[in-house]
């Protein structure tokens, strides 16, 4: 056909990589994730948090930066840096893995009901408008108090939530390749339409499934970010949003303790901007429409 | 004076290695109340050369050379204010598929009427919607359609509706990009005769571009051929589709290779290859690899535009050897 | 005018659907509220059988839904064990000061974000454009809550000078109306301006990338040709074609604008749904929950089925070929 897909099995993962760090928005996307990636990874084992390691008495609570602390303590008295460098791990941690869900689940109803098409597509479209318009965050905080405050109930409770904008992307892209030529002409030579939509369909559609992959991480880091603030966060593992839970509720901000609150949401906006640019700039090397775009 | 006067014009676009000229050198004269054709195939600078005439290119083209002298004003030398008030004032446009160059919000009848009262303020309401009902009759839309929208109306339609438009305030020079393409056969002889008769009826000029050279031969006083980015040949109609004949070897490929409308359809014969890529330089004439009547010289000299007398000039070593001949 | 009564029709069944699912969710899955309330605080056998009864748990499944329905239908929200009061009376009071806040963030978003977004648009690639892109991100990428503890620290504990928490001063006499309507102006100046900033960057993107693809439109060149000014140009025949797909994601954006005020609510302690929720949350008060989550969604579901019909007002080529 006369349409060129950048397809990533024809370019490979490089070439992507090289398109991304000769747009700006894409460079600084990646840089931004590489230093959190870091923080995340690396740092938490060098400086391991211990939430059972509480201060000694009041005079250690809510400190300021200190030789000790060098982001002061929090109201048990205990190392801020440290907390935010393990907060970091969890909040990437329960980002990517609602991510891997809610790209699962959405992309599969994309493509099938792409592919199928029919009363298949009617009915699937249905379910996907229907979460669509329902507001995720009142449907998540209903979800997390039934289901109780644990890491993996949020990685459901996002992941399950965040689907239906994939589904739908996936479904129009799905939909637009299975009018071409190829789909025809496979099945005419006796292909299964799984073994279709596996070498056929898939390939094609996957670069958008990255690039939106990418932007759906950045909405389940903020999701989980904000359902830990209102207090839905698991207890023994906190992320950044469990931090700033804590923050609020023991006053922090009346005490003028920045140390506490400014760290992890800096952390979160830092990390979702990255993942924000990194998605618009992929977008914009997929899908040629955009190019004029800065 | 002529009401147009094109010198010389170069208009180029940036592209990986520099810039590259789609209208190179190009000069063209249309007089008052003068019926100009303007044919080539797609990508050679019709439309370039057009829209540089009222500067609507887009942004990051560029008016190299030359001037475009129009009722006795430089336009290339004018600021954005100037040329707004030439714009549809004096040059007006019939853009090339009205379904998009109309806007899908509006009511035909407003968008008739919009460029009125911006360019005369002294058009009372009542006036400009008088005249966008005149318009809509001169163009065989019955008025109550003035309210209609853009997707209610079928594609000949629509094109007669960026006809009203074009003549809402009387313009000198009406340009006409491809105003008949997309269009089944017998509605493109209805526009065509539209046209003609419009022009007649107001006394405009208009510049008709097609890359149908039977569509200008029925409808022009005279037409201009180019091809990659130049003027290859131009004249009378009369000579170059009458007693004369067509000089240029393109200009008779061109002949042969689109159906004649209004008569039977004959085999269309093609142009083997393709028009040269204009982003890389050129030496020689821009036809001579197409071209089966080339010279040795074609591959190296730019042949220039030669009169060859009753206004009718050709681009074309072979030509003007045989002019020197009969000389 | 049946398109208009075939979107009622699937207005009135997502509706249905929510409420069942509602239903479901609060009444199965959760096992035995009951049990929760017991744990709490010590009940004999015969209060726990009245509260059953309360709670509509008593039955087969199919009758228990059936008596939830028409419970729904009478007003009737359940009584919430934690404020002693009946549900609906409390939501009542909530949802006025919910719909207080979204318009007025509502108001600045729209005509900010959507003054923004045309001029980024309008000079794409520009300084100026670019810049605006940029913060734009910058500003999305910031959690709603966290802004509010930002402007909470700013001018609560800083600079000082405007409330920080609450819809009105404690204990505060008025001599006249406008005064009280002043305080309560006040009180509503930094929740709001949370919710708008966050907002407007999704705003100011969205009607941005949307001029860009109309201004690159055929009939932008025919008003250009036309000798319009550059503003006239933009506004009136950009600014309603890039209106379309701005309306289209408005759905995203109602859920956003949801999400961002039960934030800020929390934050600023303003007494509508999204504190309820948040103090439902921590109290495990499921009939509160359960009233203002299925409030909540009803009313994004109405407010979706308004931004519909507002389209079909906007495109004229919907309106007649649907």
């Amino acid at each position: 056909m006369s349409r060129k897909d950048a397809t990533l099995t024809t370019h490979g993962f490089k070439y992507f990589l090289r398109k991304l760090w000769r747009d700006p928005m894409g460079r600084w996307g990646l840089l931004i994730l590489l230093i959190t990636s870091f923080v995340a990874v690396i740092c938490p084992i060098f400086f391991p948090f211990d939430p059972s390691k509480v201060g000694v008495d009041a005079s250690s609570i809510l400190t300021g930066p200190s030789q000790t602390h060098w982001l002061g303590s929090d109201e048990l008295g205990r190392d801020v840096l440290r907390q935010f460098f393990s907060g970091a791990r969890i909040s990437l941690f329960v980002g990517i893995m609602a991510t891997i869900i809610s790209t699962i689940v959405g992309s599969g109803i994309g493509v099938f009901a792409g592919y199928y098409m029919g009363r298949l597509d009617g009915f699937l479209m249905r379910i996907t408008d229907f979460f669509l318009v329902v507001p995720a965050l009142p449907l998540m905080i209903a979800l997390g108090a039934i289901f109780g405050q644990n890491i993996t109930v949020i990685i459901m409770v996002i992941g399950f939530l965040s689907w239906p904008r994939t589904a739908r992307i996936v479904r129009s892209q799905t939909l637009s390749l299975r009018q071409r030529q190829f789909v025809p002409r496979a099945k005419s030579l006796g292909s299964t339409n799984l073994r279709i939509i596996r070498t056929h369909i898939t390939p094609h559609v996957m670069p958008l499934i990255v690039a939106n992959t990418i932007l759906v991480v950045a909405g389940c880091i903020l999701s989980e970010a904000t359902l830990s603030f209102i207090g839905l966060g698991d207890p023994d593992r906190i992320s950044w949003g469990t931090m700033l839970h804590f923050s609020f509720v023991s006053g922090a901000i009346g005490r003028g303790a920045w140390w506490y609150f400014l760290p992890p949401g800096f952390g979160i906006l830092f990390i979702v901007l990255g993942f924000t640019l990194v998605g618009h700039s992929f977008e914009k090397i997929t899908n040629p429409r955009h190019r004029g775009e800065s | 004076m002529s009401l147009l006067e094109i010198r010389d014009l170069h208009v180029s676009y940036p592209n990986r290695k520099g810039e590259f000229f789609a209208v190179d050198g190009v000069d063209l004269t249309i007089e008052q109340g003068e019926f100009v054709g303007l044919a080539g195939e797609s990508g050679c600078g019709k439309t370039t050369l057009a829209l540089s005439i009222p500067q609507l290119l887009p942004e990051h083209s560029r008016i190299a050379a030359g001037s475009i002298s129009f009722n006795g004003v430089d336009t290339t030398a004018l600021n954005e204010e100037g040329l707004r008030a030439i714009r549809w004032k004096e040059i007006s446009v019939i853009f090339q598929g009205a379904l998009n160059a109309l806007n899908p919000v509006q009511t035909i009848g407003s968008q008739i009427q919009e460029p009125i009262r911006i360019h005369d303020e002294s058009v009372s309401k009542k006036e400009a919607q008088d005249r966008t009902l005149e318009l809509l009759e001169a163009v065989g839309i019955p008025s109550h359609r003035a309210s209609d929208f853009p997707h209610q109306f079928s594609g000949g339609m629509r094109q007669r509706v960026m006809i009203a438009m074009a003549l809402s305030c009387m313009p000198k020079l009406v340009i006409a990009d491809e105003p008949i393409t997309a269009l089944d056969v017998m509605t493109q002889a209805q526009i065509l005769d539209l046209l003609r008769s419009l022009c007649d009826k107001y006394k405009l000029s208009m510049l008709l571009i097609s890359h149908d050279l039977s569509v200008l031969a029925q409808t022009c006083d005279r037409v201009a051929v180019m091809y990659a980015g130049k003027v290859a040949e131009q004249g009378p109609t009369s000579r170059v589709f009458g007693s004369v004949g067509a000089q240029h070897p393109y200009t008779q490929r061109l002949l042969r290779a689109y159906p004649n409308i209004r008569h039977e359809r004959k085999f269309i014969d093609g142009i083997p290859g393709y028009p040269p890529d204009l982003s890389t330089l050129q030496v020689g004439c821009r036809f001579a690899d197409r071209c089966d009547v080339a010279l040795s010289r074609c591959a190296t000299e730019v042949p220039d535009l030669i009169d060859i007398g009753g206004n009718q000039s050709v681009a074309c070593h072979l030509v003007s050897e045989n002019q020197v001949g009969v000389q | 005018m049946p398109f208009f009564l075939r979107r009622i029709a699937t207005l009135s069944s997502s509706i249905f659907a929510i409420v069942t699912f509602n239903f479901f969710l609060f009444h199965i899955i959760p096992g035995d509220p009951i049990r929760l309330i017991a744990r709490t605080q010590r009940l004999n056998t015969e209060a726990i059988a009245k509260l059953r009864t309360s709670f509509g748990l008593d039955g087969s499944l199919l009758s228990q839904y059936f008596r939830y329905l028409s419970k729904l239908l009478h007003g009737d929200l359940g009584y919430s064990f934690f404020y002693k009061e009946n549900v609906s009376g409390i939501v009542g009071r909530a949802l006025g000061n919910t719909f207080l806040l979204l318009t007025a963030s509502t108001l600045i978003v729209v005509t900010c974000g959507i003054a923004i977004g045309v001029f980024a648009g309008s000079r794409q690639g520009k300084k100026s454009d670019t810049a605006t892109v940029v913060s734009s991100l910058i500003l999305w990428s910031m959690p709603t809550f966290w802004v509010g503890m930002l402007l909470v620290f700013t001018f609560g504990v800083w600079v000082g000078g405007l409330p920080i928490s609450g819809i009105s001063t404690a204990n505060a006499l008025y001599s006249n109306w406008f005064q009280y309507a002043m305080d309560i102006g006040q009180h509503l100046i930094l929740p709001t301006v949370t919710l708008a900033i966050v907002d407007i960057a999704f705003f100011i993107i969205i009607t941005r990338t949307a001029l860009i693809e109309v201004m690159s439109e055929d009939y932008m060149l025919t008003a250009r040709g036309k000798g319009l000014s550059r503003r006239t140009i933009v506004w009136r025949h950009g600014f309603r074609n890039a209106m379309l797909p701005v309306l289209t994601a408005s759905a995203l954006y109602i859920s956003a604008l949801v999400g961002g005020a039960i934030q800020v609510e929390v934050v600023f302690s303003w007494p509508g749904m999204g504190l309820l929720m948040y103090n439902a949350v921590l109290a495990r008060d499921y009939s509160v929950l359960e009233a203002s989550f299925l409030l909540t969604t009803v009313a994004v579901l109405v407010a979706n089925f308004a931004a519909d019909m507002l389209y079909r007002v906007l495109d004229p080529r919907v309106a007649v070929s649907k």
